[in-house]
Protein backbone atom coordinates (compact mmCIF):
# COMPACT_ATOMS: atom_id res chain seq x y z
CA UNK A 1 0.00 0.00 0.00
CA UNK A 2 1.44 3.43 -0.82
CA UNK A 3 0.94 6.54 1.28
CA UNK A 4 -1.91 7.89 -0.81
CA UNK A 5 -3.90 4.64 -0.79
CA UNK A 6 -3.24 4.24 2.91
CA UNK A 7 -4.36 7.80 3.70
CA UNK A 8 -7.52 7.52 1.63
CA UNK A 9 -8.40 4.17 3.16
CA UNK A 10 -7.75 5.49 6.67
CA UNK A 11 -9.96 8.52 6.03
CA UNK A 12 -12.70 6.39 4.48
CA UNK A 13 -12.38 3.85 7.30
CA UNK A 14 -11.46 0.99 4.96
CA UNK A 15 -8.85 -1.70 5.73
CA UNK A 16 -5.19 -0.59 5.78
CA UNK A 17 -1.84 -2.37 6.09
CA UNK A 18 -1.17 0.12 8.90
CA UNK A 19 -2.88 3.42 9.62
CA UNK A 20 -1.65 6.55 7.86
CA UNK A 21 0.55 8.76 10.00
CA UNK A 22 1.54 12.41 9.97
CA UNK A 23 4.44 14.13 11.72
CA UNK A 24 2.58 17.44 11.90
CA UNK A 25 4.51 20.67 11.57
CA UNK A 26 7.28 20.76 14.19
CA UNK A 27 8.05 24.14 15.70
CA UNK A 28 11.14 25.69 14.15
CA UNK A 29 12.98 25.32 17.49
CA UNK A 30 12.20 21.58 17.57
CA UNK A 31 13.48 20.90 14.07
CA UNK A 32 17.29 20.74 14.60
CA UNK A 33 17.09 17.97 17.20
CA UNK A 34 14.63 16.00 15.07
CA UNK A 35 16.88 16.27 12.02
CA UNK A 36 19.85 15.15 14.09
CA UNK A 37 17.95 12.15 15.45
CA UNK A 38 17.12 10.96 11.95
CA UNK A 39 20.48 11.91 10.40
CA UNK A 40 19.10 14.37 7.85
CA UNK A 41 19.74 18.03 7.18
CA UNK A 42 16.38 19.38 6.09
CA UNK A 43 12.69 18.93 6.78
CA UNK A 44 11.98 17.45 3.37
CA UNK A 45 14.41 14.59 4.06
CA UNK A 46 13.11 14.25 7.61
CA UNK A 47 9.58 13.57 6.35
CA UNK A 48 10.91 10.89 4.01
CA UNK A 49 13.18 9.33 6.64
CA UNK A 50 10.48 9.20 9.26
CA UNK A 51 7.94 7.37 7.10
CA UNK A 52 5.47 10.27 7.05
CA UNK A 53 2.56 9.64 4.68
CA UNK A 54 1.76 13.32 4.42
CA UNK A 55 3.56 16.18 2.71
CA UNK A 56 2.24 19.61 3.62
CA UNK A 57 2.09 22.65 1.38
CA UNK A 58 1.23 26.21 2.31
CA UNK A 59 -0.19 28.99 0.18
CA UNK A 60 2.71 31.13 -1.11
CA UNK A 61 1.28 34.43 0.11
CA UNK A 62 3.37 37.58 0.24
CA UNK A 63 2.07 41.09 0.79
CA UNK A 64 3.55 44.35 2.09
CA UNK A 65 2.69 43.30 5.66
CA UNK A 66 2.56 39.51 5.66
CA UNK A 67 4.64 36.57 4.56
CA UNK A 68 1.99 33.95 5.34
CA UNK A 69 -1.70 33.81 4.61
CA UNK A 70 -2.63 33.31 8.25
CA UNK A 71 -1.10 36.74 8.90
CA UNK A 72 -2.80 38.43 5.95
CA UNK A 73 -4.83 40.94 7.95
CA UNK A 74 -3.02 43.89 9.48
CA UNK A 75 -5.52 44.38 12.30
CA UNK A 76 -3.07 46.45 14.30
CA UNK A 77 -2.16 48.79 11.45
CA UNK A 78 1.51 48.65 12.34
CA UNK A 79 2.77 46.76 9.32
CA UNK A 80 3.94 43.87 11.49
CA UNK A 81 1.27 41.23 11.73
CA UNK A 82 3.54 38.61 13.28
CA UNK A 83 4.76 40.71 16.22
CA UNK A 84 5.74 38.20 18.86
CA UNK A 85 4.73 40.23 21.87
CA UNK A 86 1.08 40.51 20.86
CA UNK A 87 -1.61 38.74 22.85
CA UNK A 88 -4.83 37.14 21.71
CA UNK A 89 -6.81 39.91 23.29
CA UNK A 90 -4.86 42.89 21.93
CA UNK A 91 -7.35 45.42 20.51
CA UNK A 92 -7.61 45.14 16.73
CA UNK A 93 -8.80 47.50 14.00
CA UNK A 94 -12.48 46.93 14.87
CA UNK A 95 -12.07 47.22 18.65
CA UNK A 96 -14.41 50.23 18.79
CA UNK A 97 -16.61 49.40 15.80
CA UNK A 98 -20.36 49.31 16.36
CA UNK A 99 -22.01 49.51 12.95
CA UNK A 100 -21.74 46.81 10.26
CA UNK A 101 -21.01 49.52 7.66
CA UNK A 102 -17.71 50.17 9.42
CA UNK A 103 -16.26 47.03 7.80
CA UNK A 104 -15.59 49.13 4.73
CA UNK A 105 -13.14 51.29 6.67
CA UNK A 106 -10.60 48.46 6.63
CA UNK A 107 -8.25 47.94 3.72
CA UNK A 108 -9.18 44.32 2.95
CA UNK A 109 -6.36 42.53 1.13
CA UNK A 110 -7.08 41.05 -2.29
CA UNK A 111 -5.54 37.55 -2.36
CA UNK A 112 -5.17 37.73 -6.13
CA UNK A 113 -2.51 40.39 -5.67
CA UNK A 114 -0.49 38.40 -3.17
CA UNK A 115 -0.56 34.75 -4.26
CA UNK A 116 2.01 34.01 -6.91
CA UNK A 117 0.84 31.37 -9.40
CA UNK A 118 4.44 30.76 -10.35
CA UNK A 119 5.30 29.98 -6.72
CA UNK A 120 2.27 27.69 -6.49
CA UNK A 121 3.47 25.77 -9.53
CA UNK A 122 6.97 25.44 -8.07
CA UNK A 123 5.50 24.17 -4.81
CA UNK A 124 3.52 21.39 -6.45
CA UNK A 125 6.40 20.42 -8.70
CA UNK A 126 8.63 19.93 -5.65
CA UNK A 127 6.04 17.83 -3.83
CA UNK A 128 6.75 14.08 -3.87
CA UNK A 129 4.35 12.18 -6.11
CA UNK A 130 3.95 9.25 -3.75
CA UNK A 131 2.88 11.24 -0.67
CA UNK A 132 -0.44 12.72 0.32
CA UNK A 133 -0.32 16.43 -0.48
CA UNK A 134 -2.06 18.27 2.33
CA UNK A 135 -2.81 21.99 1.91
CA UNK A 136 -2.48 23.81 5.23
CA UNK A 137 -5.24 26.28 4.44
CA UNK A 138 -6.36 27.05 8.01
CA UNK A 139 -8.87 29.68 6.79
CA UNK A 140 -9.39 30.41 10.48
CA UNK A 141 -12.19 32.91 10.10
CA UNK A 142 -13.30 32.68 13.73
CA UNK A 143 -9.80 33.31 15.06
CA UNK A 144 -9.21 36.11 12.57
CA UNK A 145 -12.49 37.77 13.41
CA UNK A 146 -11.57 37.54 17.08
CA UNK A 147 -8.24 39.21 16.34
CA UNK A 148 -10.01 41.88 14.27
CA UNK A 149 -11.68 43.16 17.43
CA UNK A 150 -9.47 41.73 20.15
CA UNK A 151 -10.67 38.36 21.35
CA UNK A 152 -12.65 39.46 24.39
CA UNK A 153 -14.41 42.25 22.51
CA UNK A 154 -15.25 39.85 19.69
CA UNK A 155 -16.74 37.29 22.06
CA UNK A 156 -18.77 39.97 23.83
CA UNK A 157 -19.98 41.30 20.47
CA UNK A 158 -21.33 37.85 19.70
CA UNK A 159 -23.83 38.53 22.47
CA UNK A 160 -24.33 42.28 22.47
CA UNK A 161 -23.74 43.23 18.82
CA UNK A 162 -23.74 40.08 16.68
CA UNK A 163 -24.31 42.11 13.49
CA UNK A 164 -20.88 43.75 13.66
CA UNK A 165 -19.22 40.42 14.43
CA UNK A 166 -20.95 38.75 11.49
CA UNK A 167 -20.14 41.62 9.12
CA UNK A 168 -16.41 41.29 9.82
CA UNK A 169 -16.56 37.49 9.69
CA UNK A 170 -18.26 37.67 6.27
CA UNK A 171 -15.39 39.78 4.88
CA UNK A 172 -12.79 37.40 6.33
CA UNK A 173 -14.64 34.46 4.80
CA UNK A 174 -14.79 36.22 1.44
CA UNK A 175 -11.01 36.62 1.54
CA UNK A 176 -10.36 32.97 2.35
CA UNK A 177 -12.81 31.57 -0.18
CA UNK A 178 -11.15 33.64 -2.90
CA UNK A 179 -7.61 32.75 -1.77
CA UNK A 180 -8.46 29.06 -1.56
CA UNK A 181 -10.03 29.13 -5.01
CA UNK A 182 -6.79 30.50 -6.46
CA UNK A 183 -4.69 27.86 -4.71
CA UNK A 184 -7.01 24.96 -5.52
CA UNK A 185 -7.04 25.89 -9.20
CA UNK A 186 -3.26 26.19 -9.23
CA UNK A 187 -2.98 22.71 -7.66
CA UNK A 188 -4.62 21.21 -10.76
CA UNK A 189 -5.81 18.18 -8.85
CA UNK A 190 -2.45 17.44 -7.22
CA UNK A 191 -3.64 18.17 -3.68
CA UNK A 192 -5.39 15.31 -1.88
CA UNK A 193 -6.62 17.01 1.25
CA UNK A 194 -6.77 20.32 3.06
CA UNK A 195 -6.63 21.27 6.71
CA UNK A 196 -8.89 24.09 7.86
CA UNK A 197 -10.00 25.04 11.33
CA UNK A 198 -10.40 27.29 14.32
CA UNK A 199 -9.49 26.75 17.94
CA UNK A 200 -12.78 26.70 19.78
CA UNK A 201 -12.09 24.35 22.68
CA UNK A 202 -10.42 24.71 26.05
CA UNK A 203 -9.05 21.94 28.24
CA UNK A 204 -12.39 21.46 29.93
CA UNK A 205 -15.00 22.32 27.32
CA UNK A 206 -15.97 24.59 24.48
CA UNK A 207 -15.12 28.29 24.67
CA UNK A 208 -18.49 29.11 23.14
CA UNK A 209 -21.79 27.40 23.71
CA UNK A 210 -22.71 24.80 21.10
CA UNK A 211 -25.47 27.16 19.92
CA UNK A 212 -22.98 29.96 19.36
CA UNK A 213 -20.61 27.60 17.53
CA UNK A 214 -23.55 26.68 15.28
CA UNK A 215 -24.35 30.31 14.61
CA UNK A 216 -20.88 31.82 14.25
CA UNK A 217 -18.50 29.06 13.14
CA UNK A 218 -20.31 26.18 11.45
CA UNK A 219 -21.74 28.16 8.49
CA UNK A 220 -18.23 29.26 7.48
CA UNK A 221 -16.94 25.73 8.01
CA UNK A 222 -19.65 24.42 5.69
CA UNK A 223 -18.71 26.82 2.88
CA UNK A 224 -15.03 25.94 3.16
CA UNK A 225 -15.79 22.21 3.20
CA UNK A 226 -18.06 22.46 0.16
CA UNK A 227 -15.39 24.40 -1.70
CA UNK A 228 -12.68 21.80 -0.97
CA UNK A 229 -15.02 18.91 -1.78
CA UNK A 230 -15.84 20.51 -5.14
CA UNK A 231 -12.15 20.00 -5.97
CA UNK A 232 -12.32 16.37 -4.83
CA UNK A 233 -10.26 16.89 -1.69
CA UNK A 234 -10.73 15.47 1.78
CA UNK A 235 -11.19 17.98 4.60
CA UNK A 236 -9.41 17.77 7.94
CA UNK A 237 -10.90 20.17 10.51
CA UNK A 238 -8.64 21.38 13.31
CA UNK A 239 -9.62 22.64 16.71
CA UNK A 240 -7.57 22.38 19.87
CA UNK A 241 -9.29 21.51 23.09
CA UNK A 242 -12.49 19.77 24.04
CA UNK A 243 -14.89 19.96 21.10
CA UNK A 244 -16.74 16.69 21.52
CA UNK A 245 -20.09 18.49 21.82
CA UNK A 246 -19.87 20.01 18.34
CA UNK A 247 -18.35 17.08 16.43
CA UNK A 248 -21.88 16.18 15.25
CA UNK A 249 -22.11 19.67 13.74
CA UNK A 250 -18.75 19.26 12.01
CA UNK A 251 -19.94 15.94 10.62
CA UNK A 252 -23.11 17.60 9.35
CA UNK A 253 -21.00 20.31 7.71
CA UNK A 254 -19.25 17.56 5.73
CA UNK A 255 -15.91 17.36 7.59
CA UNK A 256 -14.06 14.11 6.79
CA UNK A 257 -11.46 14.10 9.58
CA UNK A 258 -11.36 15.80 13.00
CA UNK A 259 -7.90 16.92 14.18
CA UNK A 260 -5.97 16.78 16.57
CA UNK A 261 -7.82 14.89 19.35
CA UNK A 262 -6.33 16.78 22.29
CA UNK A 263 -6.28 13.56 24.24
CA UNK A 264 -6.24 15.02 27.76
CA UNK A 265 -9.05 17.51 27.13
CA UNK A 266 -12.47 16.69 28.56
CA UNK A 267 -14.33 14.04 26.56
CA UNK A 268 -11.61 13.75 23.91
CA UNK A 269 -10.37 10.31 24.95
CA UNK A 270 -9.98 8.23 21.77
CA UNK A 271 -12.21 5.43 23.06
CA UNK A 272 -14.97 7.91 23.87
CA UNK A 273 -14.74 9.40 20.37
CA UNK A 274 -14.83 5.94 18.82
CA UNK A 275 -17.90 4.99 20.86
CA UNK A 276 -19.71 8.18 19.94
CA UNK A 277 -18.79 8.68 16.30
CA UNK A 278 -17.83 5.31 14.85
CA UNK A 279 -18.63 5.15 11.15
CA UNK A 280 -19.48 8.85 10.94
CA UNK A 281 -16.14 10.64 10.83
CA UNK A 282 -12.42 9.87 11.00
CA UNK A 283 -9.76 11.39 13.22
CA UNK A 284 -6.18 12.59 13.08
CA UNK A 285 -3.86 12.97 16.09
CA UNK A 286 -4.38 11.42 19.47
CA UNK A 287 -0.78 10.97 20.69
CA UNK A 288 -0.81 13.31 23.66
CA UNK A 289 1.57 16.28 23.52
CA UNK A 290 0.63 17.77 26.89
CA UNK A 291 2.25 15.05 28.96
CA UNK A 292 3.08 11.79 27.17
CA UNK A 293 5.32 13.02 24.36
CA UNK A 294 7.01 15.55 26.66
CA UNK A 295 7.50 13.48 29.80
CA UNK A 296 6.93 9.86 28.78
CA UNK A 297 9.50 7.28 27.71
CA UNK A 298 9.81 5.87 24.20
CA UNK A 299 8.22 2.70 25.55
CA UNK A 300 5.22 4.68 26.89
CA UNK A 301 4.79 6.32 23.48
CA UNK A 302 4.93 2.97 21.67
CA UNK A 303 2.33 1.52 24.03
CA UNK A 304 0.02 4.48 23.45
CA UNK A 305 0.32 4.17 19.67
CA UNK A 306 -0.40 0.44 19.92
CA UNK A 307 -3.43 1.19 22.08
CA UNK A 308 -4.66 3.77 19.54
CA UNK A 309 -4.22 1.26 16.72
CA UNK A 310 -6.24 -1.21 18.74
CA UNK A 311 -9.09 1.27 19.17
CA UNK A 312 -8.88 2.50 15.59
CA UNK A 313 -7.60 -0.23 13.25
CA UNK A 314 -8.53 2.34 10.61
CA UNK A 315 -10.18 5.76 10.75
CA UNK A 316 -7.36 7.43 12.70
CA UNK A 317 -4.33 9.11 11.14
CA UNK A 318 -1.74 8.62 13.88
CA UNK A 319 -0.17 11.98 14.75
CA UNK A 320 0.79 14.10 17.75
CA UNK A 321 -2.20 15.71 19.45
CA UNK A 322 -0.93 19.12 18.38
CA UNK A 323 0.56 19.72 14.95
CA UNK A 324 3.36 21.93 16.25
CA UNK A 325 5.76 19.61 18.08
CA UNK A 326 7.58 21.76 20.63
CA UNK A 327 11.29 21.61 21.46
CA UNK A 328 10.62 19.92 24.80
CA UNK A 329 9.53 16.71 23.04
CA UNK A 330 12.50 14.28 22.97
CA UNK A 331 13.14 13.26 19.33
CA UNK A 332 13.43 9.66 20.50
CA UNK A 333 9.72 9.84 21.37
CA UNK A 334 8.90 10.92 17.83
CA UNK A 335 10.95 7.99 16.56
CA UNK A 336 9.00 5.70 18.89
CA UNK A 337 5.71 7.15 17.64
CA UNK A 338 6.60 6.42 14.03
CA UNK A 339 8.16 3.03 14.78
CA UNK A 340 4.94 1.91 16.41
CA UNK A 341 2.70 3.60 13.84
CA UNK A 342 4.45 2.14 10.81
CA UNK A 343 4.79 -1.40 12.17
CA UNK A 344 3.24 -3.94 9.83
CA UNK A 345 3.64 -1.80 6.74
CA UNK A 346 3.47 -3.74 3.49
CA UNK A 347 5.67 -2.87 0.55
CA UNK B 1 -38.21 42.12 42.59
CA UNK B 2 -35.94 43.80 45.10
CA UNK B 3 -33.44 46.08 43.49
CA UNK B 4 -30.44 44.09 44.78
CA UNK B 5 -31.80 40.94 43.17
CA UNK B 6 -32.43 42.85 39.97
CA UNK B 7 -28.80 43.99 39.91
CA UNK B 8 -27.70 40.37 40.21
CA UNK B 9 -30.11 39.24 37.47
CA UNK B 10 -29.04 41.93 35.00
CA UNK B 11 -25.37 41.24 35.75
CA UNK B 12 -25.87 37.57 34.90
CA UNK B 13 -27.37 38.61 31.57
CA UNK B 14 -24.41 40.91 30.92
CA UNK B 15 -26.55 44.04 30.78
CA UNK B 16 -24.01 46.65 31.86
CA UNK B 17 -26.20 49.71 31.30
CA UNK B 18 -29.02 48.31 33.42
CA UNK B 19 -26.59 47.34 36.16
CA UNK B 20 -25.12 50.85 36.22
CA UNK B 21 -28.53 52.48 36.42
CA UNK B 22 -29.73 50.14 39.14
CA UNK B 23 -26.60 50.50 41.26
CA UNK B 24 -27.01 54.29 41.11
CA UNK B 25 -30.70 53.92 41.95
CA UNK B 26 -29.91 51.64 44.89
CA UNK B 27 -27.39 54.16 46.22
CA UNK B 28 -29.91 56.98 45.79
CA UNK B 29 -32.41 54.93 47.75
CA UNK B 30 -29.88 54.72 50.56
CA UNK B 31 -28.97 51.04 50.24
CA UNK B 32 -25.77 49.97 51.99
CA UNK B 33 -22.93 49.98 49.37
CA UNK B 34 -21.57 46.76 50.89
CA UNK B 35 -24.92 45.04 50.36
CA UNK B 36 -25.09 46.29 46.78
CA UNK B 37 -21.57 44.94 46.21
CA UNK B 38 -21.85 41.60 47.97
CA UNK B 39 -25.46 40.63 47.42
CA UNK B 40 -25.97 42.30 44.05
CA UNK B 41 -22.78 42.38 42.03
CA UNK B 42 -20.57 39.68 43.54
CA UNK B 43 -23.36 37.20 44.14
CA UNK B 44 -24.42 37.60 40.48
CA UNK B 45 -20.87 36.94 39.40
CA UNK B 46 -20.73 33.87 41.66
CA UNK B 47 -23.78 32.43 39.91
CA UNK B 48 -22.05 32.97 36.56
CA UNK B 49 -18.88 31.34 37.92
CA UNK B 50 -20.80 28.28 39.06
CA UNK B 51 -22.55 27.97 35.70
CA UNK B 52 -19.23 28.38 33.89
CA UNK B 53 -17.74 25.61 35.97
CA UNK B 54 -20.62 23.36 34.97
CA UNK B 55 -20.44 24.28 31.26
CA UNK B 56 -23.86 25.91 31.45
CA UNK B 57 -22.43 29.23 30.29
CA UNK B 58 -19.25 29.84 28.30
CA UNK B 59 -16.55 32.47 27.88
CA UNK B 60 -18.68 35.13 26.11
CA UNK B 61 -21.31 35.04 28.85
CA UNK B 62 -18.62 35.35 31.53
CA UNK B 63 -17.08 38.31 29.70
CA UNK B 64 -20.32 40.29 29.41
CA UNK B 65 -21.17 39.53 33.04
CA UNK B 66 -17.74 40.74 34.15
CA UNK B 67 -18.18 43.88 32.05
CA UNK B 68 -21.50 44.50 33.79
CA UNK B 69 -19.91 43.88 37.19
CA UNK B 70 -17.14 46.37 36.44
CA UNK B 71 -19.72 48.94 35.30
CA UNK B 72 -21.52 48.58 38.62
CA UNK B 73 -18.32 48.72 40.65
CA UNK B 74 -17.28 51.94 38.92
CA UNK B 75 -20.45 53.61 40.25
CA UNK B 76 -20.02 52.04 43.66
CA UNK B 77 -16.30 52.56 44.15
CA UNK B 78 -16.27 56.10 45.62
CA UNK B 79 -18.80 55.00 48.25
CA UNK B 80 -16.82 51.86 49.05
CA UNK B 81 -13.68 53.92 49.54
CA UNK B 82 -15.60 56.34 51.72
CA UNK B 83 -16.76 53.60 54.08
CA UNK B 84 -13.36 51.86 54.00
CA UNK B 85 -14.53 48.59 52.49
CA UNK B 86 -11.71 46.04 52.50
CA UNK B 87 -11.24 43.50 49.72
CA UNK B 88 -11.24 39.77 50.57
CA UNK B 89 -7.57 39.74 49.68
CA UNK B 90 -5.02 41.06 47.25
CA UNK B 91 -3.89 38.99 44.26
CA UNK B 92 -1.12 39.39 41.73
CA UNK B 93 -1.68 37.49 38.50
CA UNK B 94 0.23 36.99 35.26
CA UNK B 95 1.19 34.59 32.48
CA UNK B 96 4.71 33.29 33.01
CA UNK B 97 7.82 34.23 31.07
CA UNK B 98 7.79 33.10 27.45
CA UNK B 99 4.03 32.66 27.27
CA UNK B 100 1.68 35.11 25.56
CA UNK B 101 -1.61 33.37 26.22
CA UNK B 102 -3.95 35.43 28.31
CA UNK B 103 -7.55 34.29 27.93
CA UNK B 104 -7.40 31.89 30.88
CA UNK B 105 -5.52 34.39 32.98
CA UNK B 106 -8.06 37.11 32.18
CA UNK B 107 -10.94 34.82 33.13
CA UNK B 108 -9.28 34.10 36.47
CA UNK B 109 -8.83 37.84 37.00
CA UNK B 110 -12.55 38.40 36.41
CA UNK B 111 -13.55 35.58 38.74
CA UNK B 112 -11.20 36.77 41.48
CA UNK B 113 -12.67 40.27 41.23
CA UNK B 114 -16.07 38.64 41.33
CA UNK B 115 -15.06 36.94 44.58
CA UNK B 116 -14.13 40.29 46.10
CA UNK B 117 -10.38 40.36 45.52
CA UNK B 118 -8.29 43.36 44.62
CA UNK B 119 -6.46 42.02 41.56
CA UNK B 120 -3.24 43.29 40.03
CA UNK B 121 -2.95 41.81 36.55
CA UNK B 122 0.67 42.15 35.44
CA UNK B 123 0.04 40.76 31.98
CA UNK B 124 1.80 38.21 29.82
CA UNK B 125 5.41 37.04 29.41
CA UNK B 126 6.06 38.15 32.99
CA UNK B 127 9.60 38.06 34.36
CA UNK B 128 10.19 36.19 37.62
CA UNK B 129 11.18 39.35 39.46
CA UNK B 130 8.08 41.19 38.27
CA UNK B 131 5.79 38.70 40.05
CA UNK B 132 7.72 39.11 43.27
CA UNK B 133 8.21 42.86 43.06
CA UNK B 134 4.51 43.45 42.44
CA UNK B 135 3.47 41.11 45.23
CA UNK B 136 5.75 42.93 47.64
CA UNK B 137 4.64 46.35 46.41
CA UNK B 138 0.92 45.73 46.86
CA UNK B 139 1.29 43.53 49.92
CA UNK B 140 -0.42 40.65 48.15
CA UNK B 141 -1.88 37.54 49.74
CA UNK B 142 -1.85 35.54 46.55
CA UNK B 143 0.36 35.01 43.51
CA UNK B 144 -1.41 33.37 40.54
CA UNK B 145 0.54 32.08 37.55
CA UNK B 146 -0.80 30.87 34.23
CA UNK B 147 0.80 28.95 31.34
CA UNK B 148 -0.58 27.34 28.21
CA UNK B 149 2.61 25.79 26.88
CA UNK B 150 4.52 22.78 28.19
CA UNK B 151 7.67 24.73 27.34
CA UNK B 152 6.79 27.64 29.66
CA UNK B 153 5.30 25.70 32.59
CA UNK B 154 8.75 25.24 34.18
CA UNK B 155 8.92 29.02 34.66
CA UNK B 156 6.31 28.64 37.40
CA UNK B 157 8.89 26.72 39.37
CA UNK B 158 11.46 29.43 38.70
CA UNK B 159 9.20 31.97 40.43
CA UNK B 160 8.60 29.66 43.39
CA UNK B 161 12.33 28.98 43.73
CA UNK B 162 13.04 32.71 43.62
CA UNK B 163 10.48 33.27 46.37
CA UNK B 164 12.25 30.61 48.45
CA UNK B 165 15.65 32.16 47.85
CA UNK B 166 14.38 35.50 49.07
CA UNK B 167 12.78 33.90 52.11
CA UNK B 168 9.35 34.99 50.90
CA UNK B 169 7.79 31.67 49.95
CA UNK B 170 5.59 31.36 53.03
CA UNK B 171 4.40 34.93 52.78
CA UNK B 172 2.27 34.17 49.74
CA UNK B 173 -0.29 31.63 48.67
CA UNK B 174 0.85 30.45 45.23
CA UNK B 175 -1.73 29.16 42.72
CA UNK B 176 -1.07 27.78 39.25
CA UNK B 177 -3.26 26.93 36.29
CA UNK B 178 -3.45 26.58 32.53
CA UNK B 179 -4.25 23.84 30.04
CA UNK B 180 -1.24 21.52 30.55
CA UNK B 181 -0.93 22.17 34.31
CA UNK B 182 -2.28 19.59 36.74
CA UNK B 183 -2.34 18.69 40.40
CA UNK B 184 0.81 16.59 40.36
CA UNK B 185 2.78 19.29 38.54
CA UNK B 186 1.63 21.84 41.12
CA UNK B 187 2.80 19.54 43.91
CA UNK B 188 6.08 18.83 42.18
CA UNK B 189 6.98 22.53 41.85
CA UNK B 190 5.79 23.38 45.35
CA UNK B 191 2.75 25.49 44.52
CA UNK B 192 -0.04 25.66 47.10
CA UNK B 193 -2.96 25.06 44.77
CA UNK B 194 -3.85 24.01 41.25
CA UNK B 195 -7.40 24.54 40.06
CA UNK B 196 -8.81 23.35 36.74
CA UNK B 197 -10.93 26.40 35.95
CA UNK B 198 -11.29 30.09 36.75
CA UNK B 199 -14.36 29.81 38.96
CA UNK B 200 -12.82 27.10 41.13
CA UNK B 201 -9.66 29.21 41.37
CA UNK B 202 -11.65 32.09 42.85
CA UNK B 203 -13.44 29.80 45.32
CA UNK B 204 -10.24 28.13 46.48
CA UNK B 205 -8.40 31.46 46.65
CA UNK B 206 -11.09 33.00 48.83
CA UNK B 207 -11.16 30.03 51.19
CA UNK B 208 -7.37 29.91 51.43
CA UNK B 209 -6.98 33.62 52.10
CA UNK B 210 -9.76 33.72 54.68
CA UNK B 211 -8.30 30.67 56.43
CA UNK B 212 -4.90 32.28 56.53
CA UNK B 213 -6.40 35.44 57.96
CA UNK B 214 -8.14 33.31 60.55
CA UNK B 215 -11.64 34.25 59.38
Amino acid sequence: MNSIERFMNTVERKPVDRPACWLGMPDIKAQPALMEEFGVTNMHDLKLAIGDDVYTVEVPYKSETASAIYAAFDWYQDGDVDAEERTLTAPGFFAEAEEPEEVDNFDWPDPEKYISLEECEKLFQQAPEDKVILGMMWSAHFQDTCAAFGMETALMNMISNPEIYEAVDAKVMEFYLKANEIFYKAAKGRMHAVLIGNDMGSQRGLMLSPDMVRRFIIPGCKKLVEQAHSYGMKVIYHSCGSIVDVIPDLIEAGVDVVHPIQALAAGMQPQNLKDKFEGKVSFCGGVDTQDLLVNGTAEDVKKKVQELRGIFPTGLIISPSHEAIMPDVPPTNIRALFDAATEGQEG
Amino acid sequence: MAIIEEISEFLQKGRAKNVKTLVQQALDEGQDPKVILNEGLLSGMMVIGEKFKNNEVFVPEVLVAARAMNAGITILEPKLVEIGNEPVGVAVIGTVKGDLHDIGKNLVTMMLKGAGFEVHDIGIDVETEAFIDKAEEVNADLICMSALLTTTMPNMQVVIDALKEKGLRDKYIVMVGGAPVNESFAEQIGADYYTPDAATCAEVAKKAVLERKGQ
